[in-house]
């Protein structure tokens, strides 16, 4: 561990779920990444707005706003970080709007730790 | 002139010599009563016979002179048919006993007064004949009456028992014996009492009719046949007065609905699995969140144990350096084990542990309180109405219906006192569970992909000896033009898959059989309320007089 933080990843999260929040972070916690966890919509947007980050990953349903409107707000603010969904039902988000938003990946709940960890560092390593 | 009384016909049968029977007097007197007399005359008995079966006959007059022919006539006619009387002109006291011994109605005797005796005779015997005959006709016609009753009752398709104030059954027809598989020779006389519960409160229509002079019109009841077995009927029962007003009895037409209520209840069954289907994935998708993040911990909290289990072998190499007492070798696995430890950074491990196990703790704890209220939702439901909290109700429904609405709504309650009612509490869980799930429908629809929350206010509150339970939601609201269709089966303005058109009009049939009423209000772009009023008592169709 010789990267600082200004040089790790930068992966924001966001799901209105505390318990999935610090599970992700367990989870991921030994893969370099900054790690910034929200359980609110709007606390996500401001952070993105704020400073730039390379991976957003967000759950789908949530009250307010769905996972797919944020992710398409976000976009519009940083067109270049990755853009992935977890959800327990990624059969219910029709294959058009995920191809349309540039979604890099549709992570299932309960999501398998190694799978997950895959997907990420794949998605991250492409420019 | 023409006649104005009835038409009379004698036969005189008598001998051509000597003198014939004089019937003079007879006819006069009869014709001066307005009757219009024909006599026949003639000279043996088999012409008596054929006569009488050619035409209605009121009297035969026997010359006793006709000997054996007459003795014939006597046995042919004495015991029945018009009556026969002999006329003998000897007058001998045992003639007139055979005469009587062989059926003659009269006998009369020749000598001074025959002429003046013979009218008197004749008239009674034709007075007493016709009105023989007369309750004759008045039986053929009760007879005749009672057939066509009886053909009514045996062949109407509904089942029929007729009792008196005993509660025993004086008649019944097929369909009755049908249902209650017992024939009518059983069925006769044996007593009613306790067959006939009405469904929900157990109570005795029947006994009641009699007792209280109530009617029944289409009351759902169940019927306990010969077996025990209880089958559901739908009953009319209602008091029999005689003429003078006094009740003597009570009849109940009942039909099997045994079939009806099949259908009725795969209707309900069919409703509650696509109400079920929407319901699952909300209630899926809430156990689903803490199962990802307790599934995720277990990994977790196993490769933590990895991790101290590689800590501890480096604490046991460390021991059992000590125990050799070598400085050297107890510096180096120090070394390591200060190595292992700062790399499996023990002090976050065990803070983080703790973190998981308590983090799924709490959300196992989430799913079993979503079980609980599974659980609760569909209580088991005995058929029978149950005494019931409506609060209660309203709220395990709620809770069961929220996971699938909460990103989108506010859900207020409001509970007031409301007093207990008497209901099939699965019943109108499903009601108020349709009405919650439309209020959803029409909110989603409105935000559409727009964002934002809509509102759905869950009120109860006490009114005119009953409950009154509201559902409002600030949905889309309904078109005007199809506000009078919305109870039809299966009017449905949702998309296919979505709404089985059954929803509200099995929410409408299921308050109507607890006696209660459902009411909309609803305005285009504003939202919709529906209001339910459930009677304590819950009567169905009772029409008390």
């Amino acid at each position: 561990m010789t990267r600082t933080e200004e040089n790790l990843p930068r992966l924001l999260i966001l799901d209105d779920e505390a318990g999935i929040l610090s599970s992700l972070r367990r989870a991921l916690r030994r893969e370099g990444y900054e790690i910034l966890t929200f359980e609110r919509v709007e606390d996500a947007l401001r952070e993105i707005e704020l400073r730039p980050v390379d991976a957003i990953l967000t759950d789908h349903k949530m009250p307010g706003m769905s996972g797919m409107q944020f992710l398409k707000s976000a976009a519009e603010l940083r067109p270049n970080a990755a853009r992935l969904l977890i959800t327990g039902w990624p059969e219910a988000i029709p294959p058009s709007e995920i191809a349309e938003l540039g979604i890099r990946a549709l992570i299932t709940k309960p999501w398998d730790d190694a799978k997950l960890k895959a997907t990420l560092r794949a998605v991250l390593s492409e420019p | 002139m023409e006649p104005a009384g009835p038409a009379i016909h004698i036969i005189v049968a008598e001998p051509a010599q000597p003198a014939p029977v004089d019937l003079l007097g007879t006819v006069a007197a009869l014709e001066g009563l307005g009757c219009e007399v024909r006599v026949a005359v003639v000279a043996d008995a088999e012409t008596v016979r054929a006569d009488c079966r050619d035409a209605e006959v009121d009297l035969i007059v026997v010359d006793r002179r006709l000997g054996r022919d007459c003795e014939s006539i006597l046995e042919t006619h004495g015991d029945s048919g018009p009556p026969v009387v002999v006329v003998d002109a000897e007058g001998s006291a045992e003639a007139a006993l055979d005469a009587f011994r062989r059926g003659a109605a009269d006998c009369v005797s020749g000598g001074a007064q025959y002429a003046d005796v013979l009218p008197v005779v004749v008239m009674e015997q034709i007075r007493r004949w016709r009105a023989v005959q007369e309750r004759g006709s008045a039986a053929r016609l009760i007879r005749e009456l009672e057939r066509v009753h009886q053909n009514i009752i045996h062949n109407m398709n509904s089942a029929l028992l007729v009792v008196d104030m005993e509660g025993r059954i004086t008649a019944c027809n097929p369909p009755a014996e049908q249902i209650l598989s017992r024939p009518e020779s059983e069925l006769r006389g044996a007593h009613v009492w306790g067959w006939f519960k009405r469904t929900g409160d157990g109570q005795d229509l029947v006994a009641k009719t009699l007792r209280d002079d109530v009617r029944f019109k289409g009351a759902e009841s169940l019927i306990t046949r010969a077996d025990g077995t209880l089958v559901p009927i739908g009953i009319s029962c209602a008091p029999i007065f005689d003429a003078a007003g006094s009740k003597h009895g009570a009849v109940a037409i009942f039909q099997d609905l045994s079939e009806i209520t099949q259908l009725r209840n795969q209707m309900l069954q069919n409703e509650k699995m696509a109400s079920i289907g929407q319901l699952a994935a909300g209630v899926a998708h809430e156990i689903n969140n803490p199962m990802g993040f307790i599934h995720a911990n277990l990994f977790q909290m196993a490769e933590y144990l990895a991790d101290l289990r590689r800590v501890w072998s480096d604490v046991e190499g460390l021991q059992k350096s000590i125990a050799r007492g070598d400085a050297e070798e107890i510096r180096r696995t120090a070394e390591k084990l200060a190595a292992m430890a700062e790399d499996v950074d023990v002090p976050y491990l065990l803070t983080d542990l703790a973190t998981a196990i308590r983090e799924s703790q709490e959300g196992s704890e989430r799913i079993r309180h979503i079980v609980q209220d599974l659980r609760d939702f569909s209580h088991h439901e005995t058929g029978q109405r149950v005494v019931t909290d409506i609060n209660q109700c309203l709220d395990s429904t709620a809770n069961i219906v929220w996971p699938m609405m909460k990103h989108l709504v506010v859900l207020e309650k409001k509970y007031r006192d409301v007093p207990r009612i008497s209901c099939f509490p699965m019943q109108l869980k499903q009601v108020f569970m349709n009405l919650l799930v439309n209020a959803f429908q029409a909110i989603e629809e409105r935000l559409g992909e727009s964002g934002g929350t809509g509102r759905i206010d869950l009120t109860s509150e006490a009114q005119d000896d009953g409950v009154v339970v509201s559902v409002g939601d600030t949905g889309v609201g309904i078109d005007p033009k199809h506000l009078d269709r919305i109870f039809d089966p299966f009017f449905t303005t949702k998309k296919v898959g979505i709404g089985t058109g059954l929803g509200l009009s099995t929410s409408f049939n299921i308050i109507r059989r607890h006696g209660g009423t459902i009411t909309v209000e609803s305005r285009v772009g504003e939202g919709t309320t529906f209001r339910v009023f459930l009677p304590i008592s819950g009567d169905d169709d009772v029409d008390a007089n």
